[in-house]
């Protein structure tokens, strides 16, 4: 233990800036793993503890797809009382804020509930605004509850939602629902217990009915909860329940909704892991580079070590221990950045998740030793991993061979066959892989022929290194004795190089792979929206998401916009969330005829889309989204089963179109088939058509002017909803670029060490040319010839490798993550400047080297 | 035809060090490695330093060739004073007029054969092809034409050594530091080397200051220098 304190811990106190930057790069990687891994955690978790805190007691819930059970048919199920209480709920996601000023609207979970059937399920206590938020207020009695909630419009909101919009007992707030303003009063505050405590405080009580009222639930609840009594085994209570329920309802534990939104952000989350880890694996490049560095300027130190009797194996372990003391320390600050980083991550990933898959607000878990031991299980062996090459190298030397500090020059350019063998292997066995289907909707060989293409990428690199004395019969113009020199330095470093190079060519890779595959993925959608979108006007809700949506258009509005001159046709939009298989689908209705005449869809099959679309206005027939076809197996033809409020119906699929609004599959059927499925409820949004030549925005003022001052409705022209769409776009892909940044960042910090490593190991013949007449500067421009040839090679077999893993991402694990088809395209501009960047980026890593070389004296020749 | 010493030697002073100083400190101690040095060589000279491990010898040719600045004193080349030249004038200096072989590590292990006996011509700005060309030449003289595009590692010491030396004479320089060039040979290598350099100074006129434990290497020079504890003991001839 002595001889590793005096060995390798003085050591890494002495050398500290070369210590600071690898345990910086072990802390990176292992930040952004674990980040990814809270904020993967958090959307879901976000969702499980509004449902915990919403659940309370609630053993099982009884629901109908889509639209709720009808008040009528709870009579027929008074029997559910058999097995313990029972409690009919409303519950929806609204937009809530206060009467007064120009507030912001804030969504809020909103539940109506019959308070005297409740109070078994959950706990409700009330607080002053004043007191403080870490007393547990008293229970309050029910009878008080009913008092507060009597009124049609009495709403009681949390005490952090009060806080936040300047509200207490007796302020009036309003819900926008729709185009409707639902004006309500403050009757009481909520503290942090029950359903108090969800995620800051977005939560308001109300009275059944008046829920009812507000939200447009006449005459049906969403779901009725049940607590079983205590003598009931829940399975058991389950399966009874499920046997004497009527077609159309269903009874599921509270915790499936969890699984199932799990599900729906699996191959998201599955997506975003594998590039986390990308930049882990280069920040361990990192400790492969560190423990080289130690090994290459100790060996003097080591022959010592040697010549007076210390093992190989002991040798071995010092060097393993060095690793593993910057592998601790990076893990221990990686963990707490982890976490800075997940809010981050949270931040970027919020809105996708929301605008997708659920509305949820997302919270960064708090740390727990868990994660600081998987930080540790992580990336111990994978630091060991990267240390074991450099430290079997010390073990190996000899006390003589150290002693006299000979360097290593059993490098040379020829390489062995193997490094062409290898990569043609595993780029054939990537081309098997990418053929294979998904493995429970997950690319799992998908990623693995990308993997494939990856380490065959790596393996190349000393191949590709080999060449670089041929550059200059490929570039006569590369001259000068810098270049001369500084490719025939690469050239016989091999073994030195491969490494760092192949994780700067790894991470470039996929960095153009993700910039070809976002590209084009941006493409198709601009050309999706410019074809699909064809409506002047879109017209919806204050909550401008379709995921839950409890918004409705009235009818007077809807009259208000098809008596108005400009408008030739109005279509309606309608959705429902239905569980399919083990995830949830979007069931929506529109107008076919009108979209038929004035609209546009995109369709995959069959090819005369539109007849077939035509043909199934009357019948039982659907069109389905593309990732709907792909995602459960449905050809043109098929029939498929959908759950309904009264049992399942069978349906035909008439056409499959191009959709890129939702990856979690859409059907899509004639209104009036949707309202004999589900109800006849009001459209959540409509597209209105104008005359030709009407301007959008004239008519969008108009409309606007006509409707009431107040209305909380949003009008869109159709530029801005194009607009909106690629924002929404956008910001999805940010926290893909920001992995990517970080990854190339941080092989930056690898090509720097190797470069460091490199020209300590070349100290006397730098000095050697000092002697030969090399000037300072000659011998700056040579390193940082060094490093722009470094980023020159890994960046044009990224380019290529980049390439052949953008056609896997886009036409594999694209396709079998979300069941998109996106069509190549190549973003020149893009590739050019961050080439560009890349290249510069290099050459700027090789000034601290460069000034190194250029500091070396004489002395380092000295041998009085 | 091969010239008696007398006639290689000029009486224009080449390199002149005239009471030199130089202390190095190490940790809290200051080491004195030179302790008040006088020496003149003539162009054409060659001169033998000698001395036991540790007397200075190196530190002294490392003055002499513009490697390093005495503590004290003063060390001219070609009349010039070397502690008025700032880093890259020196640099300049060596290049045009010193030549470098030591005992080991006198070769970039990356480069071939020609591109490092061609090397102070491709720092001083020449073409690929015109140090080639030159480095040919010199190979031929040398012996080591069949070399020329090997590795340093590819050779055995004493062709490490001629190509050194090779280098070390290309651009003609006025004095050429030799630093024990033959304490890593055998005695039949060790001597083939020497008459190289004996040959080489017959033809090209450059003055040779040569550090050697050797006293056979020493006495076929013009003069031997010994030093001990810093300080020149005697000259003989």
């Amino acid at each position: 233990m002595n001889l590793f304190r005096w060995f390798i811990v003085r050591h890494l106190r002495r050398e500290l800036l070369r210590t600071i930057v690898t345990v910086s790069g072990v802390a990176i990687g292992i930040a952004v793993v674990l980040a990814i891994r809270l904020s993967n955690a958090s959307s879901v978790r976000g969702f499980e503890a509004a449902l915990e805190s919403i659940s309370g007691q609630v053993s099982l819930e009884v629901f109908s797809p889509g639209t709720g059970v009808q008040e009528d048919r709870l009579s027929d199920l008074q029997w559910l009382s058999e097995f313990g209480a029972v409690s009919p709920i409303i519950d929806g996601d609204v937009m809530v804020r206060a009467a007064e000023g120009n507030d912001t609207a804030e969504l809020v979970r909103v539940l109506g509930v019959d308070i005297l059937r409740d109070r078994p399920f959950r706990d409700y206590r009330l607080v002053d605004q004043g007191s403080s938020p870490f007393e547990s207020p008293p229970r309050v009695t029910t009878q008080t509850f009913l008092t507060l909630l009597t009124a049609s419009d009495s709403i009681v909101v949390t005490r952090a939602f009060a806080g936040r919009h300047g509200l207490d007992v007796g302020s009036d707030v309003e819900m926008l629902v729709g185009d409707r303003r639902v004006p309500l009063v403050v009757r009481g505050l909520l503290g942090q217990d029950g359903p108090g405590q969800m995620s800051s405080g977005n939560f308001a009580l109300m009275d059944i009915a008046a829920a009812q009222l507000a939200l447009n639930r006449f005459g049906a609840i969403d779901r009725i909860d049940i607590q079983l009594d205590s003598d009931w085994v829940i399975d058991e209570a389950e399966a009874a329940i499920s046997a004497r329920l009527p077609a159309g309802l269903s009874v599921q534990r509270p915790e499936r909704r969890s699984a199932q939104v799990e599900t729906m952000l699996a191959a998201f989350h599955f997506n975003l892991s594998a590039l986390s880890y990308i930049a882990l694996l280069v920040g361990l490049f990192l400790v492969y580079n560190a423990v080289t560095v130690s090994v290459i300027t100790r060996r003097a130190e080591i022959g010592m070590l040697r010549a007076i009797g210390t093992s190989r194996g002991r040798i071995l372990s010092l060097f393993l221990g060095e690793a593993l003391i910057m592998v601790f320390v990076g893990c221990t600050l990686g963990v707490p950045f982890g976490q800075v980083l997940a809010r981050l991550a949270v931040n970027l990933t919020a809105s996708t998740v929301n605008t997708f898959w659920v509305a949820a607000a997302a919270t960064v878990p708090e740390l727990s030793l868990t994660d600081v031991g998987w930080s540790l299980l992580i990336g111990v062996p994978l630091a060991l991993a990267g240390a074991l090459a450099p430290a079997y190298e010390a073990a190996k030397l000899t006390p003589l061979a150290a002693v006299r500090g000979e360097p290593d020059l059993s490098i040379r350019q020829r390489v062995s066959r193997w490094y062409v063998i290898a990569p043609l292997t595993l780029f054939v066995v990537a081309g098997v892989l990418s053929r294979q289907p998904p493995v429970s909707g997950l690319p799992i060989f998908g990623l693995g022929a990308a993997l494939a293409v990856v380490f065959g990428a790596a393996l190349l690199v000393p191949v590709v290194l080999s060449q670089l004395q041929q550059l200059q019969r490929w570039m006569p113009w590369m001259q000068g004795v810098e270049i001369v020199i500084a490719r025939a330095n690469l050239g016989a470093s091999i073994r030195r190089l491969s490494i760092s190079v192949a994780a700067l060519v790894v991470s470039l890779a996929m960095m153009v792979a993700i910039a070809i595959m976002i590209g084009s993925f941006r493409e198709t959608v601009v050309y999706w929206v410019e074809q699909t979108l064809q409506a002047d006007l879109f017209i919806s809700g204050a909550r401008q998401s379709p995921v839950g949506s409890r918004d409705e258009i009235s009818r007077d509005l809807e009259q208000v916009v098809v008596n108005f001159p400009e408008v030739v046709a109005v279509d309606g939009f309608r959705a429902v969330n239905v569980s399919y298989g083990e995830s949830t689908i979007i069931v929506g209705s529109g107008r076919f005829n009108v979209l038929l005449e004035h609209g546009n869809l995109l369709f995959k099959a069959p090819r005369n889309g539109r007849e077939a679309m035509a043909a199934a206005i009357g019948e039982s027939a659907v069109v389905v989204s593309e990732s709907f076809s792909l995602r459960y197996g449905v050809q043109v033809g098929d029939q498929i089963s959908l759950p309904t409020p009264n049992g399942s119906k069978l349906v035909s699929v008439a056409a499959v179109y191009f959709d890129y609004s939702s990856d979690r599959g859409l059907v899509v059927m004639d209104e009036p088939l949707f309202d004999r499925y589900y109800d006849d409820r009001r459209p959540s949004g409509l597209t209105v058509y104008l005359r030709d030549g009407s301007d959008a925005v004239s008519v969008r003022e108009g409309l606007l002017s006509s409707l009431a001052q107040d209305s909380p409705v949003f009008i869109n022209t159709n530029a801005s909803l194009r607009q909106g769409v690629l924002e929404v776009f956008d910001s999805t892909f940010a926290i893909t670029y920001a992995l990517e940044v970080i990854a190339i960042f941080v092989s930056m910090f690898g090509v720097a060490t190797t470069l460091l490593t490199l020209t300590l190991e070349r100290r006397r013949e730098i000095v050697m040319l000092r002697l030969a007449g090399a000037e300072r500067s000659q011998l700056r421009w040579m390193i940082m010839a060094e490093a722009g040839l470094l980023g020159g090679v890994s960046l044009g077999l990224g380019l290529i490798v980049g390439m052949v893993l953008s056609l896997i991402l886009i036409f594999v694990i694209n396709v079998q993550s979300f069941g998109w088809t996106i069509q190549f395209h190549f973003p020149v501009l893009f590739l050019v400047q961050s080439s560009l960047f890349i290249l510069m980026a290099t050459a700027v890593s090789g000034l601290y080297p460069a000034r190194l070389a250029a500091r070396f004296t004489f002395a380092d020749l000295r041998e009085d | 035809m091969i010239r008696e010493p007398e006639q290689l030697r000029e009486d224009r002073p080449v390199l002149e060090a005239t009471n030199v100083y130089k202390s190095y400190r190490r940790g809290d101690h200051v080491v004195t490695a030179l302790n008040g040095v006088t020496l003149t060589i003539s162009a054409g000279e060659r001169v033998a330093v000698m001395g036991p491990s540790g007397c200075g010898k190196s530190t002294l040719l490392h003055l002499c060739g513009a490697m390093d600045r005495p503590s004290k004193g003063e060390v001219r080349l070609e009349g010039q004073r070397l502690c008025s030249l700032d880093d890259d004038q020196l640099t300049r200096l060596r290049r045009r007029q010193v030549g470098f072989v030591f005992q080991s590590f006198n070769l970039m292990p990356t480069l071939t054969v020609a591109q490092n006996i061609g090397l102070p011509l491709l720092l001083s700005g020449s073409g690929e092809g015109e140090a080639r060309t030159a480095a040919e030449e010199l190979a031929e003289r040398v012996g080591l034409t069949p070399r020329l595009d090997h590795l340093p590692q590819q050779l055995s010491g004493g062709e490490v050594q001629r190509v050194a030396i090779a280098r070390a004479v290309i651009h003609e320089p006025t004095v050429l530091i030799a630093d024990e060039p033959t304490g890593n040979l055998d005695s039949d290598n060790g001597r083939r080397i020497l008459e190289l350099l004996l040959q080489l100074n017959e033809q090209s006129r450059t003055a040779i200051i040569l550090a050697t434990h050797d006293e056979s290497v020493a006495h076929q020079l013009d003069r031997i220098v010994s030093l001990r504890d810093g300080q020149a003991l005697n000259t003989a001839s």
